[in-house]
């Protein structure tokens, strides 16, 4: 080989070498930056599927002591009062003056406001309507019995067609709305609210429209992360353990809250 | 066909970098940090022009100013500052020290070449030499860059801008690390050789320009 051959080969061999391991090195770097990346995205995913099943425990254990307390007010308090209410109407008012008969008539009232309220109370934190007839009367119920001072307007419609939901998600649902109406009544001083449930397939889509001061969907997420916003905290929480999508929008006529729970 | 073949290559130099610079006019003005390598494009326009028109006419301009090769060496001296700014100004906290001392080792490096050892107007022969050494540096550049992302989690680079501007780079002086190494010797002893060989210049250089416009794209997505 002469001289200018080995030159012209050394060249040649330059070019080569350099160029695969420069592509080599650039290789090894876009492999390894992916592996990366997908190792963060599993340790994002663990991450998220532990929080969602705190989440999931969290709601549940809420919900056993709402049963809890409904249990204890029902059948102990609720049956004190009754049992009290009982022995008060066993006194004679014959035998009582004019003053102690008025008073008599007031405690047997306020005692009766008593046994209703509890009931009421423990109705309200474990809805046996629920249980017993499904999600769209136990809504329609607890609408029903908010509007019922005619402070506020309400409409519920459901698909008729629908099947009677009875799903392990019903109770969350239901809290989701109570939640949501809760909300709407106290900060959003609507007049009119309206419910409409939909079936899209196996998934279960609900709207709610109210003519209050309601949220946009960058309000939700703006207060869904501050310390007062709690309400806001645990419908995100139902959400996510619901696996389901909130949306909120104003409209000309009015606020639209739209949920999206995709079936079990 | 084979003649325009070796237009398109020869001529390469200059119409490569009119596709940067069409994504450039097509996204609009650039973020700040890749104002160096906009500068770049300009300014290798007209000097690749300048390079290209000395060598179609250099029958018609006389002795000794039909040589274009002093104009490599101003090419790769404008280069080397706007690519290490630019490294400088992504402003990665990696080696910090050593990307800047690197600029003035590299300018420290051309004065004294030029002022002991080489002509920086020699219309012959362009500088292997500091053609060389600037494509070191600049390899050294890209890695340090690559070695940093590795560290950081700032998402799948394919997507930045930075990362197609360091790849077109770092293609670019691994290839021609050799060819600017031995050019000078080439050109004496195989000049047939070393007139095929700029082609595979130009073809990286084409590379070179397709990345850049790819960066530009990305930065602008």
């Amino acid at each position: 080989m002469k001289p200018n051959d080995d030159i012209a080969f050394l060249t040649m061999m330059g070019i080569a070498a350099m160029l695969l391991l420069f592509v080599g090195f650039l290789l090894v770097f876009i492999f390894m930056q992916r592996k990366k990346m997908g190792y963060q995205k599993s340790i994002q995913a663990l991450r998220e599927t532990q929080q969602n099943q705190l989440i999931e425990a969290a709601v549940r254990s809420e919900e056993e002591e709402r049963h809890r307390i409904a249990e204890a007010l029902h059948d102990e308090v609720g049956a004190i009062l009754s049992s009290a209410k009982l022995h008060f109407q066993d006194i004679k008012e014959d035998n009582l003056d004019a003053q102690t008969r008025k008073r008599y008539k007031k405690g047997e009232e306020l005692l009766g406001e008593a046994v209703i309220k509890i009931r009421d109370i423990s109705h309200n934190l474990h809805s046996s309507i629920l249980k017993e007839f499904g999600l769209n009367e136990a809504i329609s119920h607890f609408m029903t019995k908010l509007t019922k001072d005619g402070m506020i307007q309400s409409t519920v419609s459901f698909d008729d067609h629908a099947p009677a939901r009875t799903t392990a998600n019903d109770m969350s649902i239901y809290r989701l709305v109570q939640e949501l109406i809760n909300n709407i009544i106290k900060h959003a001083r609507a007049a009119n609210i309206n419910i409409r449930t939909f079936p899209t397939g196996d998934s279960f889509n609900l709207t709610i429209f109210h003519d209050g001061k309601g949220l946009s969907q960058q309000q939700y997420e703006e207060l869904r992360f501050k310390k007062e916003g709690l309400g806001l905290k645990t419908i995100q929480n139902r959400i996510i353990s619901l696996k389901g999508e909130i949306a909120f929008s104003q409209e000309p006529n009015g606020y639209y809250i739209r949920l999206h729970i995709p079936s079990i | 066909m084979d003649t325009l073949v070796r237009s398109i290559l020869d001529w390469s130099e200059v119409w490569s970098l009119g596709i940067p610079l069409a994504v450039l006019a097509w996204k609009g003005t650039q973020p700040g940090v890749n104002k160096p390598v906009v500068y770049y494009l300009y300014f290798a326009l007209f000097i690749n022009l300048c390079i290209d028109l000395i060598w179609k006419f250099r029958t018609m301009i006389p002795e000794p100013y039909n040589g274009n090769n002093y104009l490599y060496n101003v090419h790769s001296i404008v280069r080397f500052l706007l690519f290490s700014i630019y490294f400088i100004r992504l402003q990665q906290p990696f080696l910090v020290r050593i990307k800047k001392l690197l600029v003035l080792a590299f300018l420290l490096f051309v004065v004294i070449n030029f002022a002991f050892f080489e002509h920086f107007f020699n219309y012959r022969l362009l500088s292997s030499r500091l053609l060389s050494v600037e494509a070191i540096f600049l390899l050294f550049y890209t890695l340090q860059y690559y070695l940093f992302m590795l560290q950081v989690d700032e998402g799948i680079s394919t997507n930045r801008s930075d990362f197609w501007v360091a790849s077109g780079l770092g293609i670019y002086v691994a290839v021609n690390f050799f060819i600017f190494l031995l050019y000078n010797k080439l050109t004496t002893d195989l000049l047939n050789f070393a007139v095929i060989i700029w082609n595979v210049h130009n073809i990286s250089y084409i590379i070179l320009n397709l990345f850049l416009a790819k960066a530009f794209y990305e930065a602008k997505r």
